[in-house]
């Protein structure tokens, strides 16, 4: 799966360059009120148990600075992905215990084809392993700017 | 929402978690991801069955052998799982607070 097939999976109302979080719940919460408000998704206490379950399991901070929330849940009809902005971090459990800056969310529906999120996960993760992309990402000013960053050359 | 659906709908998501975590953990920890958290995930389980009205835990353990999934959602008038057309009176007021099942197929409906 190339990335420009990811990113059709998400919208500027699903970017939120700014997150104010302090914490790892706060960010969490602040993820979730991202993905209502962006999208026709209601259901935000199932959506945060998942997500929390899903931490609960392992953190999802697994790369330099980065964080993955993802999972499957009845509340959502396809695959739906949020990237947020932390400028300040955030302690997100990560496994470095470095502070994340940068989330991409991942929520799909239980009968996703395909393993079209897995699939999605492991192209995002294996893009952002460039440093200098990753600074590119925390500065670009806006939605268009970080697709752009994040298509690089392709 | 009926807060015994919504712990239903809470459940279902956790067990396909467990079951992702089992059948494909290999995959996701080879992209970083820990599945250290499985035995709490399942202590968590239980204490979510724990909760659930004993007659709806009845009912989901039959649907979910039987069908894979028990909850399903209602798109567009249809039971996602047999595609049957819902009733309208279903989505009333006055159902709107009840654990409900698809007429045709027995499954729990869920309108996300």
């Amino acid at each position: 799966m190339d990335i420009s097939e990811v990113l059709k999976h998400t919208s500027p109302q699903l970017f939120l360059p700014n997150i104010q979080a302090t914490d790892k719940n706060s960010a969490l919460t602040e993820l979730v009120k991202g993905l209502i408000d962006g999208t026709e998704i209601n259901n935000a206490d199932n959506i945060m148990q998942m997500l929390q379950s899903r931490e609960n399991l392992g953190s999802t901070a697994v790369g330099p600075g980065i964080a993955f929330p993802h999972g499957r849940t009845l509340s959502v009809q396809r695959l739906t992905i949020l990237i947020g902005r932390c400028p300040e971090g955030v302690d997100f459990d990560s496994e470095d215990g470095d502070p994340t800056h940068l989330f991409f969310v991942l929520i799909a529906p239980p009968q996703d084809s395909g393993h079209q999120y897995i699939k999605s996960l492991a192209t995002l993760i294996d893009r952002v392993q460039d440093a200098d992309l990753r600074d590119a990402l925390m500065a670009a000013e806006d939605y268009d700017a970080f697709c752009a960053a994040m298509k690089g050359d392709e | 929402m009926n807060p015994q659906l919504q712990l239903l709908v809470a459940l279902q998501d956790m067990e396909g978690m467990i079951k992702e975590s089992e059948t494909q953990g290999t995959e996701l920890e080879g992209m970083g991801f820990s599945q250290d958290g499985l035995e709490n995930l399942r202590a968590a389980r239980d204490e979510l069955v724990a909760k659930v009205d004993p007659r709806h835990i009845s009912w989901y353990r039959r649907l979910t052998e039987r069908f894979g999934h028990a909850v399903v959602p209602v798109v567009s008038n249809l039971c996602t799982g047999c595609f049957a057309n819902i009733p309208s009176q279903f989505v009333s007021k006055s159902n709107a607070n009840k654990v409900q099942r698809c007429e045709s197929c027995g499954r729990i409906l869920y309108w996300p």
